[in-house]
């Protein structure tokens, strides 16, 4: 039984050259968990408002779309808005009253529930939530999960037979991503909510789908169950497209498929993963007369035959010695640092306790240091007072003489105050000093370096996420600084956008750039950064190379080194494993 | 929600306490009664732990008070009893009297706003609002809610703006004002640009197709119910009394007697016991917690 159907939905904003949809023919079954993936403007949130009467895009459009039998546009007010829930990707701009209980009580006094009636449900939502705790707070004082999770729950209170989420976990952290992709499953399995997601990074959620579809250029590409799909994609090769294959289904293809050509789905689990390996590695000692033997831990025939394979037990007490005495390296062969801090302590008020607490770091002359934590560890804090945007109330900070900081916060709009992108430009010029011909010169040079010539007259504001980004931060490169801060700058984007603004980076340092990231994104630092530190409680805990770093972790790390630490433990991308895997496999 | 002693009662019912003080605040002008609602109040924010505040806050109100009590002696010149002369002036006992009754009201009201602020937060007086006019109540609960929020984004467009030359705090008055256009300008189109959003999740969420209703956390119980209906008899009975002209002092053109005639007696103890009820609660309450302390 189908909830909601197209029929050759097709829809064309208005001014705009090519169907935002074209010809969608899509039917979702009561009951299935589906997650909609695809690069920015491939038409995911087009799709989802479409299945929303109260959101539906305004433009052209043809074809139909049905809900429980009924063209969508046929059902009664009530039903439309109590039956299909959405969630919204930005916690915050969804909120709209000021407490957590009179946000939740919001979706249920809209539609004129009695007193009686909103006082049970919201008893029991808020205990199945788990949210009894915060009923009373404000909504503001909520981190980003918190506060995604009562917009969860206000839709849940109407009791939806259909929820809809546009990419709900973008914008939060990777624990609170997980915790809500959860949450979404049980609310499948146990009420038997059909779930409609769409999501950039599908890591978390693939597992838990039913059925995976891609779209691209208005277009569904793949529609089937996840690990079928992902196996697909990998098979056509389209490089842009693997991009969105979760990394340990990536690390399974690309391993397998020098063994034996994919066939069948692909391992989505850590645990799927280690057993796949494992079933690889017994295949191909197999051949060497080894019998089926699985070889979990440091198997003696590897590690007699190279060096990178499972370190001695010395070894890795060495190396965790190394981990937690960064300072023990020898000086010789590290470059100068162009920034350090020492012992810095800050608090927001006086009554407030201290977010850091002595923090010592140094950042190297033309590294890329990735700064990672948990949620509220005070990281974009740090990335504060390195770029003198606030004093510490004790500690230092020395910037290398002749140096200068450019600092990009989370939040691109937060820097836009002109009509349009070529404005903002020209004000930026000006605030950074240029003149004249320097400043058209500049400027020629950022927008072609960056691709936002054909943006020149948009309003910042109508830009994609991605380009709102790229626009922030060339302006903050502008006025030429050597070291570059950047707070959180892969959250929300798409896994092309990501390697693009990876390239990007990669670009800047070979310039001679500095770069210090705060960031969330294990996997991105893990493949990126030249150093990680680790901010927990008030100070650096950790701070090593990415392999090190990750390596001597056992949550903190990337899912492709969950599933192969036992026998790489330093490895932490696909592509690391991948080397290996065919050096080892050339040597046997 | 954790409010014990008076603030524990439904909204209502401390709405018409306080409505009711300061509508018998205005109407009665007698000193005792007045001086006697001051101590009652007095003691019940002593009781609700605003000693502090009130201690901080009590010479502003004096000063008010007080400027009251001093200047309607200089104008006025009514009345019989005449103390001195100032500048040719006459400063009679009446008019200086009435000058104290004013500085009196005006006291009572402060302090009662004072225990107000406590006790009905801006949920409860929304919440009653919102029983009257729900679409009105939530269009003000929403525009109340912009007013921090407008500050908190404020704050973080001008720790970023500054590091890119744009600050309110340095150059000349030209300048700051134009990086501070620049500035609110940031803030406008941040903003609208997130409205357009809540407005989306407004919709979504069924804003619109029904006749609203009000989710409210109180429950109006047993107690709330007989305190009330003791209050409405209390302030109806006092009120009574007030047309039968008890409760107040004839100054003008002769001054009667401070003494409370038989009657007024009566009418006199009903006013204690209204202006003195959240007294009982609070006291109740305080004992309440010491005794279980000394039983634990």
């Amino acid at each position: 039984m189908e909830i909601v159907a197209t029929q050759r939905l097709t829809f064309r904003y208005p001014d705009a050259a090519l169907p935002a949809l074209s010809e969608i023919d899509l039917s979702i079954g009561k009951g299935e968990f589906v997650v909609l993936c695809g690069a920015s403007g491939s038409g995911k949130t087009t799709l989802l408002r479409h299945f929303k009467r109260e959101l539906a895009p305004v433009g052209e459009s043809s074809g139909i779309v049905r809900y429980d039998g009924l063209p969508l546009a046929e059902l009664p007010d009530g039903r439309a808005a109590e039956e299909i829930g959405f969630v919204f990707q930005h916690p915050e701009s969804q909120v709209v009253m000021d407490t957590v209980w009179h946000e939740l009580a919001f979706a249920m006094e809209n539609r004129g529930y009695p007193l009686v009636v909103m006082r049970q449900r919201l008893a029991e939502l808020a205990s199945f939530f788990g949210l009894e705790p915060l009923m009373q707070r404000s909504v503001h004082e909520l981190s980003g999960g918190q506060t995604q999770l009562v917009n969860l729950a206000s839709v849940l209170l109407l009791q939806p037979r259909l929820l809809l989420l546009d990419e709900p976990t973008s914008q939060l952290d990777p624990v609170a991503a997980r915790e809500f992709v959860h949450l979404l499953r049980r609310l499948n399995e146990e009420f038997g909510v059909t779930v409609v997601a769409s999501e950039h990074r599908l890591d978390d959620i693939l597992p838990l789908a039913d059925r995976l579809i891609v779209m691209e250029g208005g277009r569904i590409r793949h529609d089937g169950a996840p690990g079928d799909v992902c196996a697909r994609i990998w098979a056509a090769g389209d490089a842009r497209e693997r991009l969105y294959v979760p990394s340990v289904a990536r690390l399974l293809a690309a391993v397998g498929a020098a063994e034996s050509p994919a066939d069948g789905p692909l391992p989505l689990t850590v645990r799927e993963a280690v057993a796949a390996l494992d079933r690889l590695a017994s295949g191909r000692s197999g051949d060497r007369a080894d019998g089926g033997r699985p070889f979990a831990a440091a198997p003696p025939d590897l590690a007699a035959g190279s060096a990178d394979v499972a370190p001695s037990e010395d070894a890795g007490a060495a190396r965790q010695r190394r981990l937690f005495r960064p300072a023990a390296r020898p000086a010789s062969d590290a470059p100068s640092d162009v920034l350090s801090c020492r012992e810095l302590t800050y608090r927001f008020e006086r009554e407030l306790p201290d977010v850091l607490r002595g923090l010592s770091l140094q950042v190297r002359e033309g590294e890329l240091l990735a700064v990672l934590g948990g949620n509220g560890a005070g990281k974009s804090t740090l990335l504060q007072l390195m770029a003198g945007l606030r004093k510490p109330q004790r500690g230092k900070i020395a910037i290398a003489p002749g140096r200068r900081l450019g600092y990009l916060a989370q939040n691109p709009m937060l820097y836009f105050s002109s009509d349009t992108v070529r404005e903002e430009f020209s004000r930026a010029a000006e605030d950074a000093g240029y003149k004249g011909g320097a400043a058209a010169a500049e400027i020629a040079r950022w927008t072609d370096a960056f691709g936002l010539g054909e943006l020149a007259d948009r309003h910042p504001h109508d830009l994609s996420g991605g380009q709102q980004q790229k626009l922030a931060l060339a302006l903050v490169l502008l006025p030429r600084p050597d070291i570059l801060c950047i707070d959180e700058p892969t959250k929300g984007l798409d896994p092309v956008a990501k390697e693009a603004f990876a390239a990007l980076l990669r670009q800047l340092r070979e310039d001679g750039m500095t770069i210090v990231m705060v960031t969330h994104d294990a996997e991105f630092a893990a493949r990126h950064a030249d150093r990680c530190a680790l901010l927990y409680g008030g100070e650096i805990a950790a701070e090593a190379e990415p392999p090190l770093f990750f390596g001597g972790n056992y949550f903190y790390t990337t899912a492709v080194n969950r599933a192969v630490r036992h026998r790489y433990p330093d490895a932490v991308t696909a592509e690391e494993v991948q080397r290996r895997w065919s050096d080892e496999a050339k040597r046997s | 929600m954790n409010a014990g002693g008076f603030a524990g009662l439904h909204p209502l019912v401390c709405f018409v306490y306080y409505a009711g003080v300061i509508l018998l605040g205005l109407m009665l002008a007698h000193p005792v009664y007045q001086l006697a609602s001051l101590a009652l109040l007095t003691a019940l924010l002593l009781l609700q732990r605003q000693g502090r505040p009130l201690a901080r806050a009590l010479p502003y109100y004096l000063l008010v008070g007080g400027l009251f009590a001093i200047v309607n002696p200089l104008l006025s010149h009514r009345g019989r009893h005449i103390l001195f002369y100032l500048w040719d002036q006459p400063i009679t006992l009446e008019a200086v009297l009435y000058g104290a009754m004013m500085m009196m009201t005006i006291l009572a009201v402060l302090l009662m706003f004072v225990s107000y602020r406590v006790v009905m937060t801006t949920d409860k007086f929304m919440y009653l609002f919102s029983a009257v006019l729900p679409q009105t109540a939530l269009h003000v609960w929403m525009t109340l809610r912009f007013i921090p929020l407008f500050a908190r984004r404020f704050q973080q467009i001008e720790l970023i703006q500054r590091s890119r030359g744009i600050d309110m705090r340095t150059g000349g008055p030209i300048r700051r004002l134009r990086n501070g256009a620049v500035l609110l300008r940031i803030l406008m189109t941040w903003s609208l640009e997130d409205a357009m959003r809540t407005g989306d999740s407004m919709k979504a969420r069924g804003y619109g197709t029904a006749k609203r209703t009000a989710f409210y956390p109180y429950r109006m119980d047993r107690r709330d119910r007989i305190t009330l209906a003791i209050l409405g008899l209390l302030l109806l009975l006092a009120l009574a009394g007030w047309r039968e002209g008890w409760g107040l002092l004839t100054l003008y053109p002769r001054m009667e007697s401070l003494r409370l005639a038989a009657y007024e007696r009566i009418h006199f103890a009903i006013f204690l016991l209204f202006v003195g009820m959240p007294i009982l609660f609070e006291a109740k309450e305080r004992y309440r917690w010491r005794s279980s302390r000394r039983s634990a």
